[in-house]
C-alpha cells in the first residue's frame, strides 16, 4: 500500500519588496555612532568647541574682519579630519581584524554597499564640523565691530576637509588591509605636503593640499584677496567623489555607472586643480596697485566733527571708532592743533599679496593720519600715537622722525585720555615695558622714546588728567618746538628733574643720534 | 625563564608595524637629501621631527599581542613581559634614529641632542599609553588607539599650543632651551606613567574603554 503525496510547489516570494539601501543606512547610522564614541573623536571635538569659545571671546577678536574670519575656520577641521580618518579606517578594518569577513559573505549586503555605508557614516561628523564653522563665523559676524564679507566657498572648506579625510580613510582601508597603514600613510602625506608645498606658499602646489591659509599681512578688502576659493571647493568635491568611488570600485562595485562616475570625478578634480593653479587673477594686480598707491580712488570719505575719515567701502562703519580716538587726542591738544581739520585715511600695502606684512610708508601730506585695516587691542593706542604725532609735528613723516622732547607731548596726548593709560603705554611700546628707552609702534613707521622721556611720560600719566592738560594747553608753543630740551619740558609740566648723570646722558640723546 | 621567553616574544613582535614605522622614518629623513637646492635647516628639522613621529607610531604597536589573554597566565610578571618587548625593540629603534640623523645633510641638521630628547619623549609617550591601556582594559591590541591619539596630540600640539607652552620651535627661537626643559619634563611624566602601567594590577580599579 502506498500513498503518493504530492506537495504543491510553492514559489517563495519575499513578503516585502527588496530594500537593499535600508541596510546601508542602518549600518551607516551604527558606524556613525561607533565613530563618535571613540576617545580621540570626543577629545578633539571637545577641544574644537573650547577653541571656538576661546577664539570668539578673547578681546583681540572684538573687531573681526569677516573675509579673514572665514579662512580662520579652516585649520581646526584638519584635526577633526585626522580623528575621523583614523576612526573610519579602523571601523572598515574591524571585520578583518576580528576575522569576521567570512560571516559577511552570507549576508545580502554586498561589500561595495558596506563601503558606501562607511562613507556615509562620516556625514554626521561633517555636519558637526559645518555647525561649528557656522557658529564660529556667525559669532564673529554678530559682534558690533565686525566688518567685511565672508565667502561661502571659504566656509565650505572646513567640512569638506573632514569629509575628504574620512573618505580617504575608507579608501586606505580598502587598499591596505592593515591597521597601521593609515597612520603611517597619514604621516607621510602630512609631511610630504609640508615638504613639497608649505601651506603658506602661494605657488600652485600648495593649493593641492586641502587647506591653504594665507596669512601674514593685515586684512585686505575682499575684492583684493584673489584667492581661488570657488575652484578649490570644486577640487575638494572632486577629490571626495574620486576617493569614495574608487573605494566602491575596489570593493567590488565594478559597474559601468561607477566607472563612468570615477572618470567624471577625476575630470572634476582636474578642472578644479587647473582652475585654482592660475595664480593671482588678472584683475587683482591692478586693483591691488590702485588700493596701495591711490586709495582715494576707491575710498569713500565721511565728515565727523571737524575731521574727514576716508575708508575702503567695507570699513566705513568703523569711522566712528576712529573719530572717538581723534576727538580724545585733539581735546588734550592746545594751540591751533586743538581745532585742526585732520584727514584720517585708511591705507594698506597690497602689492606683495596676502603673505607679506609690509610697512606702510608715512604720509607727507599735512594733517593726514594713516590707519590700518586692523582695529582693537594695541591698534588703538598706536593710532592715537600717530594722531598725536601729526598734531605736534604737522605730518606723519615729520612725526615719525621726532626724537627730541616733543615725544613727551606726543605720548601724553596719545595716552592721556585713555581710561587705563599705563596698560596702553605698555601695549604701544615694542618691548612691553614702562621704563627705559623703547620703540613706539604706530600704523606706519615706528617712533622712539628715550629713558628720560619715558620717565616723564609715566610721571605725567600718573597725575590727574586735568592738572596736566591745563599746563600742556598753556605751554603748547614751547612744548611743540623742536628746540626745547627734555629738562625744560619736565620743568614746564611740573615733573621733578632727573639726577645729574641721567640728565647728561639725555642731553646727548636729544640730538637725535642713534 | 627569560631565556625561554625570548624566542616566543621575538616571534610575536609586530614586525610589520615596526618595520613600516622605521621605513617611514628613514624615508622622511631622506627627503631633504632628495630635494635639489641648498640644504634648508627648516626642512632638516621637519624631516627629523617627522622621523621621530613615524618611529613612535611604529613603537605604538609594540605591545600588540593578539594572544595576550592566553599568555597572561605564564608565571612571568608583567614588568618582565613588557620589558622584554621593549628591550628587543630598542636597539632597532636606536639604530633607525641614528641612521635618520645621519641621513639629514650636516648643514641642515638641527641640534641632535635636543631632537633625540624629543624623539625619546614621543616614543616613551606612545609606549606608556599602550602599557596603560593594556593594564586598564581587556584590549589585546592597543596600537591603533595609541597611534590615533599620538597623531591627534601631535597635530593639536602643532596647531594649538599657545606661545608660552610651545613644544615645537626652531633652533633659532629664544624659547629653544625652555621648550626642551618642557620636553624633558614630558619624558619624566611619560616614564612615570609607563612604569605605573607595567605594574600588575592587584584589584580591578578604574577600567578604560579605549575604543
Amino acid at each position: 500500500m502506498s500513498t503518493v503525496l504530492e506537495t504543491p510547489a510553492r514559489a517563495v516570494e519575499p513578503a516585502h519588496p527588496a530594500r537593499p539601501w535600508a541596510a546601508v543606512f542602518a549600518l551607516a547610522r551604527f558606524e556613525a555612532r561607533e565613530l563618535r564614541m571613540t576617545v580621540s573623536f570626543v577629545g578633539i571635538a571637545a577641544l574644537y568647541i573650547a577653541w571656538i569659545v576661546w577664539q570668539s571671546t578673547r578681546s583681540e577678536g572684538d573687531y573681526p574682519v569677516l573675509q579673514d574670519v572665514d579662512r580662520a575656520t579652516q585649520s581646526m577641521p584638519l584635526l577633526m579630519g585626522l580623528a575621523v580618518m583614523l576612526g573610519v579606517n579602523r571601523a572598515v578594518l574591524r571585520s578583518h581584524r576580528c576575522d569576521t569577513d567570512r560571516h559577511f559573505d552570507v549576508l545580502v549586503v554586498e561589500p561595495w554597499r558596506r563601503t558606501v555605508a562607511h562613507v556615509l557614516s562620516v556625514v554626521p561628523a561633517v555636519l558637526f564640523t559645518a555647525v561649528c564653522v557656522l557658529v564660529q563665523f556667525t559669532w564673529a559676524a554678530l559682534k558690533p565691530g565686525a566688518v567685511g564679507n565672508g565667502s561661502p566657498a571659504e566656509l565650505a572648506v572646513g567640512p569638506l576637509t573632514v569629509l575628504l579625510f574620512g573618505v580617504v580613510g575608507v579608501l586606505l582601508a580598502r587598499l591596505f588591509r592593515s591597521v597601521f597603514a593609515a597612520p603611517v600613510i597619514l604621516v607621510l602625506l602630512l609631511f610630504g605636503m609640508l615638504f613639497v608645498a608649505p601651506s603658506s606658499g602661494s605657488n600652485w602646489t600648495s593649493w593641492l593640499g586641502p587647506v591653504v591659509t594665507e596669512s601674514g599681512s593685515s586684512p585686505f578688502p575682499s575684492d583684493l584677496l584673489g584667492r581661488p576659493a570657488g575652484w578649490h571647493v570644486l577640487y575638494l568635491v572632486g577629490l571626495v567623489l574620486l576617493a569614495a568611488l574608487v573605494a566602491v570600485l575596489l570593493s567590488g562595485g565594478r559597474t559601468t555607472v561607477v566607472k563612468v562616475a570615477v572618470a567624471g570625478s577625476l575630470a572634476l578634480t582636474l578642472v578644479g586643480a587647473v582652475g585654482q593653479s592660475s595664480g593671482t587673477p588678472a584683475g587683482s594686480t591692478p586693483a591691488r596697485d590702485r588700493a596701495t598707491n591711490a586709495p582715494e580712488k576707491v575710498q569713500s570719505c565721511l565728515k565727523r566733527g571737524g575731521s574727514t575719515y576716508c575708508a575702503f567701502p567695507e570699513w566705513t562703519g568703523r569711522t566712528a571708532d576712529w573719530a572717538e580716538v581723534v576727538d580724545r587726542v585733539q581735546n588734550l591738544a592746545g594751540g591751533s592743533a586743538g581745532g585742526e581739520r585732520l584727514t584720517v585715511r585708511q591705507r594698506i600695502d597690497a602689492t606683495y599679496g596676502l603673505e607679506t606684512d609690509t610697512l606702510i610708508s608715512p604720509s607727507t601730506t599735512p594733517g593726514q593720519v594713516t590707519v590700518g585695516t586692523d582695529w582693537g587691542g594695541n591698534r588703538v593706542p598706536e593710532f592715537a600715537a600717530a594722531v598725536a604725532s601729526v598734531l605736534v609735528a604737522g605730518n606723519e613723516k615729520a612725526g615719525s622722525t621726532v626724537c627730541d622732547a616733543r615725544m613727551v607731548t606726543i605720548m601724553w596726548l596719545a595716552l592721556g585720555g585713555e581710561s587705563d593709560p599705563m596698560t596702553a603705554l605698555r601695549n604701544v611700546r615694542l618691548d612691553d615695558s614702562v621704563s627705559g628707552s623703547a620703540i613706539v609702534l604706530s600704523p606706519t613707521e615706528s617712533m622712539s622714546m628715550s629713558a628720560e622721556q619715558t620717565r616723564i611720560v609715566v610721571d605725567l600719566l600718573k597725575k590727574p588728567r586735568y592738572s596736566v592738560a591745563g599746563k600742556v594747553k598753556a605751554k603748547w608753543t614751547e612744548l611743540t618746538s623742536p628746540k626745547t630740551s627734555t629738562a625744560r619740558v619736565a620743568e614746564l609740566l611740573g615733573v621733578p628733574a632727573a639726577d645729574k648723570s641721567a640728565a647728561k646722558a639725555e642731553a646727548d640723546g636729544d640730538s637725535c643720534q642713534e | 625563564m627569560t631565556r625561554a621567553l625570548l624566542t616566543p616574544v621575538l616571534r610575536t613582535l609586530p614586525w610589520r608595524a615596526l618595520a613600516a614605522g622605521g621605513a617611514t622614518a628613514l624615508l622622511l629623513a631622506g627627503i631633504p637629501r632628495m630635494l635639489s637646492g641648498a640644504p634648508d635647516p627648516w626642512l632638516g628639522l621637519l624631516a627629523l621631527r617627522g622621523a621621530a613621529l613615524a618611529l613612535a607610531l611604529g613603537l605604538a604597536f609594540l605591545l600588540d599581542d593578539p594572544a595576550r589573554h592566553i599568555t597572561s597566565a605564564v608565571p612571568v610578571r608583567r614588568p618582565l613581559r613588557v620589558g622584554l618587548r621593549v628591550a628587543l625593540a630598542v636597539p632597532g629603534a636606536a639604530l633607525c634614529w641614528t641612521a635618520a640623523v645621519f641621513l639629514v645633510p650636516e648643514e641642515a641638521r638641527p641640534p641632535v641632542g635636543a631632537l633625540t630628547l624629543e624623539a625619546i619623549a614621543t616614543a616613551v609617550f606612545a609606549l606608556a599609553a599602550a602599557a596603560l591601556i593594556i593594564q586598564r582594559s581587556t584590549v589585546t591590541e592597543p596600537g591603533v588607539a595609541v597611534s590615533t591619539s599620538l597623531l591627534s596630540t601631535a597635530a593639536a600640539a602643532f596647531l594649538l599650543l599657545p606661545d608660552g607652552w610651545a613644544l615645537l620651535v626652531t633652533p633659532d627661537d629664544p624659547r629653544w632651551t625652555d621648550t626642551h626643559e618642557r620636553w624633558a619634563m614630558l619624558l619624566v611624566v611619560a616614564l612615570v606613567v609607563g612604569a605605573r602601567g607595567c605594574v600588575e594590577p592587584l584589584r580591578a580599579g578604574l577600567r578604560l574603554r579605549p575604543f
